[in-house]
């Protein structure tokens, strides 16, 4: 292990710890328990398959959401419009696996994803437009990009596509659904894990390579660590960032994904859940690097399925504090970590 | 036809001036931070956390006033640690940025349940007074009832001078401008950063705390992001107070064109019409100003 990785996980792990000091800390003020609530949290969690399962079940889409953002992220695009881009692509996904019912399996899966990514890709093209040409920073517009798709969303699914009186999209047929893993392992019985997690792991390998190991990868961390000293090496800067807004926008389409075929069937309107703002929590935690992304969506499906068990103590709100915590004393710690290292080697 | 009578009514822009209250609050307090060199995009966890403090704490105590000073006390110390991510440790200003929204959305959406045991709204209050020295002046007066309002009328003017007339303001200008040719005159650069940042979180306060008022009480994600719209306003306002309050204004009469078309039944779909704000924000970055240019060192710790 190289030092920069070792500072790296020093800091990581020391911002895990600062951030369960801080919620011990409040949990006492507010007269609560936190020995009980943390060991509840972890036996809900390990007790059996299912809340094995059902913790898996909740990273699967975070994995997805935050190899996307990696890439902006790696190419310096602060895009925080995951939440509004994932479920256009999700609901387009859903409406083309509905439609082209007549082909086979595989092909329909491919197909309807392939769309959902292209039209995430294509809205997250618009902010890369606007920073390219306006040079107006793409976090205001990816923001307000979020409320137009998800109005938008909102608009076209309860006016033309939604059955009736609900927020969803029919079902899609039985025969399109993926395997769910407690068929072929009994162990995980009850829970709605499903093979989508195996492809996310897939997909963060992929991503890993795509990133680290690839020519357009080194484009892509090269603009994100020096723009100008990229453009005089040669590199098609502008080129580079719509590309990148376009993979990484597409890429979190693929979340819906675990929700529309390995779970309900349907597109929901809701379903993510903010897991468009989770993920940055997640992707800024793992260092942008999609082999850290799977731990740290481990982490916070921990911290998900864990603030359910523990609701009744304390409520289940907790874990949205605690994962605003982790992003600022993984921030705080990380940069007091390299300031004391880098004092180190100065003396 | 009706809309239309409606729309040109003097309460229509008396509504208007209203819902520019807390645009420009939050337009005013972010264009202090980035003409300091930092930018805020938590402006809309500040309001939101000032908004939730000064109904909580007004019902809790049954005292606006206490509420108001702590819903300011609070913003602030939030913006000290703020100024502390950002100006003395130097970390990225964006990111911590979302880290504070973040947190602070997690924050009021957990002291909400904890405190209320309701994950919506808390219990109603008696907002702030309406302003009665003004309010008595025909015709003008429907425009002056508010003390928040009045005040953005003032600080049109107050922020105009204080950046472009005082030392205080053309040494602020120089962190966000120049940081090292301030440096070289003395200027304690770092201090005055974290001073934009200080009148920043002051504020977002004010304009969190109209909300709050406004409605009588704090309800999960009230503020909708007006935060955002306001940095929105400031960047179309290039960073200039007055230009700031025409692009508030142009924000705030949508929304009240949003409200008398909800009102007066329209066939239009009220998504459609919730979604114009933003709509308009990209529209207006992509084609109707020119390339904008924040301060010069926007955005890069120092």
């Amino acid at each position: 292990m190289n030092r920069k990785s070792l500072i790296n996980l020093i800091s990581v792990s020391l911002s895990v710890i600062v951030t369960l000091l801080i919620i011990f800390i409040l949990l006492l003020i507010l007269n609560k328990d936190p020995f009980l609530i943390f060991s509840k949290i972890f036996s809900e969690v390990f007790a059996d398959g299912y809340g094995i399962g059902q913790t898996l079940f909740k990273a699967t889409p975070l994995i997805f959401v935050s190899c996307g953002l990696a890439v902006c992220f790696h190419a310096s695009i602060f895009n925080i419009g995951a939440e509004g881009q994932l479920n256009a692509g999700a609901f387009v996904t859903a409406l083309v696996a509905l439609k082209l019912d007549f082909l086979p399996f595989p092909l329909l899966i491919t197909v309807s994803l392939i769309c959902g990514f292209i039209i995430s890709g294509i809205f997250g093209l618009i902010p890369a437009y606007i920073k390219i040409k306006k040079d107006v920073s793409e976090v205001i517009t990816t923001i307000m990009m979020n409320f137009i798709i998800l109005a938008l969303v909102n608009f076209f699914l309860l006016d033309f596509f939604a059955v009736k009186s609900t927020m969803r999209t029919e079902k899609i047929s039985a025969n399109f659904m993926f395997l769910k893993m407690e068929d072929v392992i009994p162990f995980f019985q009850g829970s709605s894990l499903n093979i989508s997690f195996l492809l996310a792991l897939l997909l963060a390998f992929l991503m890993y390579m795509f990133i680290y190991k690839t020519g357009f990868g080194y484009k892509l961390r090269s603009v994100g660590f020096n723009e100008i000293a990229s453009r005089y090496l040669g590199i098609r800067t502008n080129a580079v960032i719509m590309i990148s807004f376009f993979i990484g926008a597409g890429i979190t389409s693929l979340a819906g994904m675990n929700y529309i075929f390995g779970y309900k069937g349907f597109y929901e309107f809701g379903f993510s859940n903010n897991i468009g703002f989770t993920a940055i929590a997640v992707t800024l935690l793992a260092r942008n690097n999609p082999i850290g992304i799977i731990f740290s969506s481990l982490l916070f499906a921990v911290l998900d399925y864990g603030g359910l068990s523990v609701n009744q103590l304390v409520p289940k709100e907790l874990m949205l504090v605690v994962q605003g915590i982790i992003i600022l004393s993984l921030l705080a710690v990380d940069k007091l970590v390299n300031n004391y290292f880098r004092g180190k080697i100065v003396s | 036809m009706d809309i239309l009578t409606s729309i040109i009514s003097l309460g229509f822009f008396a509504q208007v001036l209203r819902l520019m209250t807390p645009f420009y609050l939050g337009a005013s307090a972010a264009n202090f931070s980035e003409r300091g060199g930092v930018i805020n995009i938590a402006v809309e966890g500040f309001m939101n956390l000032s908004a939730f403090s000064f109904a909580v704490i007004s019902i809790l105590t049954g005292n606006i006033a206490v509420g108001f000073i702590s819903a300011v006390i609070i913003n602030l110390m939030f913006s000290l640690l703020f100024g502390y991510f950002t100006v003395k440790l130097k970390i990225n200003q964006i990111v911590t940025g979302v880290g504070f929204n973040l947190l602070i959305a997690g924050l009021t959406k957990f002291l909400l349940v904890y405190i209320f045991s309701s994950s919506s709204n808390t219990d109603r209050f008696e907002g702030l007074p309406d302003f009665t020295l003004l309010g008595s002046i025909p015709f003008f007066g429907v425009f002056l009832s508010d003390y928040l309002t009045v005040f953005c009328f003032i600080l049109i003017f107050l922020s105009g001078y204080i950046l472009f007339r005082t030392r205080f303001g053309l040494r602020l200008r120089s962190a966000g401008e120049n940081p090292q040719a301030g440096e070289t005159l003395g200027i304690k650069i770092r201090s005055y950063r974290l001073y934009g940042i200080l009148i920043c979180g002051f504020l977002s306060s004010l304009g969190g705390i109209w909300l709050a008022s406004n409605q009588n009480s704090y309800s999960d994600g009230m503020v909708a992001g007006r935060g955002y719209i306001a940095l929105a306003a400031m960047i179309i306002g290039k960073w200039k107070p007055v230009n700031i309050f025409f692009a508030c204004l142009m924000f705030s009469a949508f929304e009240a064109l949003e409200i008398s078309l909800q009102i007066s039944g329209t066939d239009l779909p009220s998504q459609l019409i919730q979604m114009l704000p933003y709509l308009i924000t990209i529209l207006v970055l992509i084609g109707f100003i020119g390339k904008t240019k924040p301060p010069a060192a926007d955005g890069i710790p120092y």
